[in-house]
């Protein structure tokens, strides 16, 4: 391979001749030996492979825990070699030995831990060393995932890899939102990156349990993502999860046990507070309002929940097959009574190899079995704002409620009734079925099938019991819909891996075809129950009057099709100058009629400095890299089959009255557009990867600029001509410039302790250049309509306007109370007026995008012991706390709970709740993410057991004063808390890991 | 091994020839596949009258009866301000940025391109009776549609299916002119029943097109500047004389919660809680605390009322319509027990006193105090759909009684027979079991139009015609001017499309 530094250091000790003249009997020669690491500690778990240079004849083992490992069975005679490899160390070869039968011969090897540069990183359509790559790719492995209690493998990357902002909330149903390097995209739901999960593009996240996943690889730049085309513009994520074993069998168990608890809350009134609020200010509370009670709500509806894991893991394998397989079990409580998540993977994966290892059969199969328990949105409203005056139950046990109270912006029930007269459970059955083959043709040239087969059931229910205020006089309104999506996939390419003297060329070619079968399904209603007992599981029962309508939703099966080519070409002169071209063709039938195919190419180029002569006396510098790519990629994430079709459909509630009966109208349900295409993404991004010191110090720089445009939003059309009066269309342009650095180091490394930090910082900029062309106009697109107590005339608290970052704020100006304790707002000319709330007078007041995203890691080792604690924040973003705007509501005090802070501002101030600036905070925040500590008992043989306590979000330094500051800040309208905030949890979890 | 690789090259090439994209239309309705049947050509004509319904009730309503004596929204301690949306209403000092004269515009030209896209696809159609009768219902509502949009905003485009391209304004004039032009062409070619039963409910007739031409003419010396208040009365008199139609014995029964098709309803937007959402008359008017003497499922916004200058129309002794309006202290079915909001009994004033003048806003209610008279004319449907809070009763939009006080009117207006306008004025009073008259007004008729069409949706239209859209009620100073009888040009209209030109005044 390449003349790189000499980096392995190969000690043979002693071959010694141990002659036992009177037992030679058979024709075999013994072989022991001993396997440490550099620092002289013996390492477990290398597979030493002999190999019979003549005959072919191989034969395996591993070291135990003591490093030691015998042939004993070898034929004398040779050459042989012993190849020893181990996962995160650089295989070394002993070769050139004869055996001589009787003799034994011992072999003493010290491995070389694998320095950044050389490690296999996954890339799409296959792997690549680190100091080969050319784009820009961050790969977290297993033991630097956060921990925690993770029902999303999202979370695992949370704060770990610069240019990669994930948000979530403390619900065990959420999925994190992920957005990396700035939105790309104005779409809800269109900023997330494209999986790709052990090869299969597009499947579920939801299938991998986090404990079997092995790594995972964030595609960041167009040059590294290009080859998965028209939907790789929001960055890929590969995951490689554990595979078929070799060697002897092994089994691991893992298992942890948590307890969550409400990390924040708003302090609101108590119910004395607020009596004595209202009657200091000459007010009394209606009857219905207040029965002397003092309830804190929060706490009715909050619990310390309990969660556990468990991992079973077993693979292993003989010379020509391997098998693996894994059982997982989560269930996850949420801190909000009656919600949670449960669920089940079980995977299983066999590996064949035929023709002397030319022919590799693999298949897996996994399936994920979850039950998500939900609550009622209004919940998260009520819990805060319900008057603390009146009793959970009243005195015959039933709910205390107020009937008279109109159903409003998120409306005014008892938190408690919500929780128990309303269930909402999704079932999820996932299964996926990936057999691959893969097939050495010639000397370098491979060929590689993949077939694939997804299928998702999911399944809806949910009841209101009769006395349910969200179905008044339903008496029982149950809903179920069972929806199936299925996937298929197959992929075939070739690759052709072959080295010509100084020159090394790697060419893959390939074809894709991919039909994904959304909705098939159905949904059904039914009311009147005469009894709530068996909720929506016999629907059979329910008996609604005439004029029930059946809710039957709108459900339809929509195929996508997705046919690609692709290819990419690398190049290296003597492993220094690298040089990538990738294309890829996609084609789609979401696509509209006029736009059927898009082409994906990108070019990339990198130079490893450190191999360059003059650098020879450069000691201190292990590997310099200087890389540089352009690419194109796309984002069609949300098209299905009808997208950009006209479809004529009913909408809810459209019937009209024909000769005595109604008939369903059927019309256009939306605006075709058969320019309709993906959203086109071009990224330059420039790179340093570097090492130094040993590998002590190391580190990733990385420069980009990202430039989408095409980018889809609706566009106000006029019904004159169109029967809509908004058509999707691509029009707009958006740019993210950014940089991100993350560093690597070990300060300390002694034989019993060491300390390794790493830190990642990133900044990225967004702005909005461009939402018109030739044929569609649009000054600005006003957005996050939260709405609010007398507010209902404001078009939008967010803007999307050309010069401005996406999640700009748009709201009034608070200038402070006036005399009477009012309210005032400024206008244009900066005139403060308590009348100034028109939608007129809405500005530009802050933005939500971040300047700064960070995360620092530090693992200390001692002996057995090993400690770490991670920290991670965000810097100079806003947050429009819309929550408390509604919670400081004094005007409103006699109806719903007001925030302890309202206390003191006057009863008369009719806009203290408007929407201002005054409710825009400082997002910054720094929290101490996780603190885990661990003991490693050794056990003989090989086995271990590792256990360890941990603490999730155990601080947070932040001005912010809503619940906390981890607001989504994906999706469209990032940075808004607006009643809707599932609180975020503080967790203590006990686990252990076993390894036999 | 040789094979295997040759096995797999061949599946690959074979599959890699595979590009077709196209995939089947499992579920959804397209323009391939639909309509074909005569059933899908039904359902096909349905989106016009659904669209009708759904934007009828709430926005096209608040267009002809908040900007009038009739109703009136103000904030209620901070709610119902909405930036000011409805004060503006009433106070005729609206901006083209308006959500609601926006939401009209739209539920107009949404409903006219309909058609336009209905009658495409109908006439491309194999010939047939049905065909031509269903081409002339669509036409009679395209011109419905257009009567609306002409009244509201004047100067409008007329538009035709297939073209992006951005139509060109017209005058009012020719707007009218079009107007007239298409209800006389296909006058005679719909159905006319002898009364409008259940089968013709809701769906144009010959008696839905002469109402049309009556309103039309009877407005037309505000629409073109001509008095044609003869040519009015030649279609009161083909309704009247052509058809059975007359008026029903109880004024109530109109709007009752199970109205439907009756002799005297020429045409409604047709409502049903759960299949045809649109009427929110209960919801906005009401009070949460009237929630169990009217056995609702959800409990009302408590929105608007009347005023007091409108409520002293109903001063005539016995008429039934005087049954309309909730004034005063509030009491159960049993008339003694007191409906109780929060510590003092529900009482709904006729005075409407503000406490913020800026907002428009009355304060808080103290004492039970509910400010302004509320009706239950569209009567409080317990069927309500507690969801969506969309009631079962239809909202008539022509109807016989209507016609009569318009032909006394035009004979008024024309010099004509007295005695001949008296019996058709009568005719409302002796329904209404309210006194007959002996002599008669301009004025009087347009307070008679109160009374027998309050919060029907066509005060705004009347006012106009009677010259009294800028006078002075509630808190609106009057003498606005006469530009404020045309709505302007939604704002955003104008972005869309070059050609138009906002209406003089704004």
């Amino acid at each position: 391979m390449y003349p790189t530094k000499q980096k392995l250091t190969k000690i043979m000790l002693c071959i010694a001749f141990l002659c036992l003249a009177s037992r030679v009997i058979a024709q075999e020669a013994p072989v022991k030996g001993l396997v440490k690491d550099m620092s002289g500690q013996p390492l477990p778990g290398v597979t030493i492979k002999a190999e019979h240079l003549n005959t072919r004849k191989t034969a395996v083992t591993t070291s135990s825990s003591q490093g030691l490992f015998s042939f004993t069975s070898l034929a004398a005679g040779g050459p042989y070699r012993f190849i020893f490899s181990s996962i995160g160390y650089e295989t070394d070869t002993l070769s050139g030995y004869t055996l001589t039968a009787g003799q034994q011969v011992a072999l003493n090897v010290k491995l070389k831990e694998q320095s950044n540069a050389l490690q296999e990183v996954t890339i799409g359509y296959g792997k690549s060393k680190r100091n080969e790559i050319t784009g820009s790719v961050t790969s977290i492995k297993q033991e630097e995932f956060n921990r925690g209690v993770v029902s999303s493998p999202g979370q695992l990357l949370q704060g770990k890899v610069a240019g990669l902002n994930i948000t979530r909330s403390g619900n065990p149903n959420d999925r994190p939102a992920v957005i990396l390097r700035g939105p790309s995209s104005f779409r809800e739901g269109a900023q997330e990156p494209f999986y790709v999960i052990d090869g299969v593009p597009g499947a579920s996240i939801d299938l991998v349990a986090p404990d079997d996943i092995v790594s995972m690889e964030v595609l960041k730049d167009a040059s590294s993502t290009a080859i998965y085309g028209s939907r790789a513009a929001n960055g890929v994520i590969m995951v490689v999860t554990r595979n078929a074993g070799k060697g002897q069998g092994k089994l691991s168990y893992s298992a942890y046990a948590a307890s969550e608890t409400i990390s924040n809350t708003i302090q609101m009134a108590t119910g004395d507070q607020l009596r004595t609020y209202l009657k200091d200010n000459g007010k009394v509370l209606d009857k219905i309002s207040d029965n002397g009670s003092n309830t804190n709500w929060l706490d009715e509806v909050t619990r310390t929940g309990f969660s556990h894991n468990h991992n079973l893991n077993f693979n292993g394998g003989g010379e020509n097959s391997s098998y693996g397989a894994s059982l997982n079990y989560f269930d996850n409580e949420g801190i909000i009574k009656n919600s949670g998540l449960e669920r089940f993977i079980a995977r299983a994966n066999m590996e064949q190899r035929l023709f002397n290892n030319r022919l590799k059969l693999n298949i897996n199969l996994t399936n994920s079995n979850t039950t998500n328990d939900r609550i009622a949105t209004q919940v998260y409203n009520n819990m805060f704002t319900y008057l603390p005056t009146v009793s959970v139950y009243n005195a015959d046990g039933t709910f205390y409620e107020d009937p008279t109270r109109t159903t409003g912006t998120g409306g005014y029930y008892n938190p408690v009734a919500l929780l128990e007269n309303n269930t909402y459970q999704g079932k999820t059955n996932l299964y996926l079925i990936n057999g691959s083959a893969k097939v050495n043709i010639l000397n370098g040239l491979d060929f590689n099938a993949m077939v694939s087969m997804q299928n998702e059931q999911i399944n809806e229910n949910l009841y209101n019991n009769r006395y349910s205020m969200l179905r008044q006089g339903f008496n029982g309104y149950a809903e179920r819909s069972s929806i199936k999506n299925t996937q298929k996939v197959f992929e075939g390419y070739f690759n052709y891996d072959k080295t010509f003297g100084s020159h090394g060329l790697k060419l893959l070619a390939g074809y894709s075809w991919q039909e994904n079968r959304n909705g098939d399904g159905f949904q059904t209603s039914g009311q009147n129950f005469v009894s709530d007992d068996l909720l929506w599981n016999n629907i059979g029962l329910s008996n609604g009057n005439g004029s029930t309508v059946v809710n039957y939703g709108s459900i339809y099966i929509s195929t996508l099709r997705l046919i690609s080519f692709y290819g990419r070409a690398i190049y290296d002169y003597k492993g220094k100058y690298l040089l990538q071209a990738t294309i890829r063709r996609d084609g789609s039938s979401a696509f509209g009629i006029n736009n059927r195919w898009g082409m994906f190419p990108s070019v990339s180029a990198g130079w490893n400095i450190d191999r360059e002569s003059f650098m020879s006396n450069v000691s201190f510098v292990d590997n310099l890299k200087l890389r540089a790519g352009y690419g194109v990629s796309g984002n069609s994430v949300g098209f299905d089959a009808y997208t950009a079709r006209l479809v004529y459909g009913a909408q809810s509630g459209s019937y009209f009255y024909s000769n005595g009966k109604w008939l369903t109208a059927i019309g256009p349900i939306q605006n075709d557009n058969p320019n309709l295409k993906w959203e086109r993404t071009a990224t330059l991004n420039i790179g340093l990867d570097f090492s130094l010191f040993k590998n002590k110090l190391s580190g990733t720089l990385d420069v980009y600029n990202k430039k989408t445009t095409d980018l889809i939003a609706p566009y106000q059309v006029s019904t004159t001509q169109y029967p809509f009066n908004v058509l999707t269309a691509n029009v707009g342009e958006m740019t993210n410039k950014g940089i991100e650095l993350s560093l690597n180091t070990t300060p300390v490394r002694t034989g019993n302790f060491s300390w390794n930090t790493a830190i990642n910082l990133s900044h990225n900029k967004n702005e909005i250049t461009s939402i018109s062309n030739d044929l569609f106009q649009a000054n600005e697109f006003y957005t996050a309509n939260v709405g609010g107590r007398g507010q209902s005339g404001a078009l939008g608290y967010q803007v999307i306007k050309e010069g401005l970052p996406l999640g700009t704020f748009y709201t009034l100006r608070y200038a402070g109370k006036d005399a009477a304790g009012k309210s005032t707002f400024y206008d244009k000319d900066g005139v403060a007026s308590t009348a100034n709330t028109g939608f007129e007078h809405f500005t530009v007041t802050g933005s939500a995008q971040p300047k700064l995203l960070y995360g620092w890691n530090n693992t200390f080792r001692y002996k057995q012991f090993d400690f770490n604690f991670f920290i991670r924040g965000v810097y100079g973003n806003k947050i429009l706390n819309a929550t408390l705007a509604d919670m400081n509501a004094p005007i409103y005090a006699f109806q719903t709970n007001i925030a302890e802070q309202t206390l003191t501002e006057s009863i008369n101030d009719d806009k203290a709740q408007f929407v201002s600036d005054r409710y825009l905070e400082s997002g910054s925040y720094l929290r101490l993410d996780n603190a885990t500590l661990g003991y490693t008992f050794k056990i003989k043989g090989n086995k271990t057991l590792r256990v360890y306590a941990s603490g999730n979000n155990l601080f947070i330094i932040t001005k912010y004063k809503g619940v906390d500051p981890e607001i989504n800040m994906g999706g469209q309208t990032p940075g808004i808390d607006y009643r809707n905030f599932y609180p975020k949890t503080r967790s203590a979890i006990f686990g252990l890991n076993f390894n036999l | 091994m040789k094979k295997y690789i040759a096995a797999a090259f061949l599946a690959t090439l074979s599959l890699g020839a595979c590009t077709k994209l196209d995939v089947d239309v499992e579920s959804q309705l397209t323009n391939g596949n639909f309509p074909v049947t005569p059933d899908a050509f039904v359902a096909a004509t349905g989106t016009v009258y659904q669209k009708f319904n759904a934007g009828f009730g709430v926005d096209i309503w608040r267009m002809y009866e908040l900007t009038s004596e009739e109703v009136i929204i103000t904030a209620r301690n901070g709610g119902y301000y909405d930036q000011g949306r409805y004060q503006t209403l009433h106070k005729h000092n609206w901006a083209p940025d308006h959500p609601i004269i926006l939401s009209a515009w739209q539920w107009g030209y949404a409903g006219i391109s309909d058609c336009n896209r209905v009658l495409n696809i109908l006439e491309k159609s194999v010939d047939s009776p049905t065909k031509t009768q269903f081409l002339n219902e669509i036409r009679a509502m395209r011109a419905l549609y257009y009567l609306y949009v002409m009244d509201m905003f004047g100067n409008v485009p007329i538009t035709s299916f297939g073209t992006a391209e951005s139509p060109k304004q017209s005058t009012r004039a020719e707007v009218f002119s079009y107007i007239e032009k298409e209800l006389l062409a296909i006058s005679e070619g719909l159905s006319a029943p002898a009364t409008v039963t259940a089968e013709f409910y809701g769906r144009p007739t010959k008696w839905m097109a002469y109402a049309m031409l009556q309103k039309l003419y009877m407005n037309a010396e505000q629409y073109i500047g001509k008095a044609m208040y003869t040519e009015a009365n030649v279609y009161a008199d083909k309704i009247i004389n052509g058809s059975s139609m007359a008026l029903v014995g109880d004024y109530n029964s109109l709007f009752a919660v199970n109205n439907g098709a009756n002799t005297e309803t020429i045409f409604a937007a047709i409502y049903d809680a759960n299949y045809s959402g649109g009427n929110a008359m209960t919801r906005f008017t009401l009070h949460s605390a009237l929630r169990a003497k009217y056995n609702l499922p959800f409990s009302p916004s408590n929105a608007q009322c009347t005023l007091k200058e409108f409520y002293a129309l109903f001063n005539l002794t016995n008429d039934v319509r005087n049954a309309s309006w909730l004034v005063g202290k509030q009491f159960l079915n049993d008339g003694t027990t007191p409906i109780m909001n929060g510590s003092g009994q529900l009482d709904f004033t006729a005075d409407i006193i503000l406490t913020n003048q800026e907002t428009m806003d009355v304060g808080p209610e103290v004492n039970g105090v509910s400010r302004g008279i509320r009706s239950i004319k569209f009567y409080p449907d317990p069927n309500t759909n507690s969801s969506t809070r969309f009631q079962n009763n239809d909202m008539p939009i022509f109807r016989l009684a209507d016609v009569y006080l318009l032909k006394a009117e035009a004979l008024l207006r024309t010099g004509g027979s007295l005695t001949e306008a008296l019996k058709w004025f009568n005719k409302v009073r002796v329904r209404a079991k309210a006194p007959e008259v002996t002599t008669l007004t301009l004025d009087q008729i347009l307070d008679e139009r109160g009374r027998e069409l309050a919060w029907e949706g066509w005060r705004r239209n009347d006012l106009i015609r009677f010259g009294k859209y800028q006078g002075k009620w509630g808190f609106k100073n009057g003498g606005e001017g006469a530009s404020r009888d045309i709505f302007p040009i939604p704002a955003t209209e104008l972005v869309l499309n070059k050609n138009l030109k906002q209406n003089t005044g704004y």
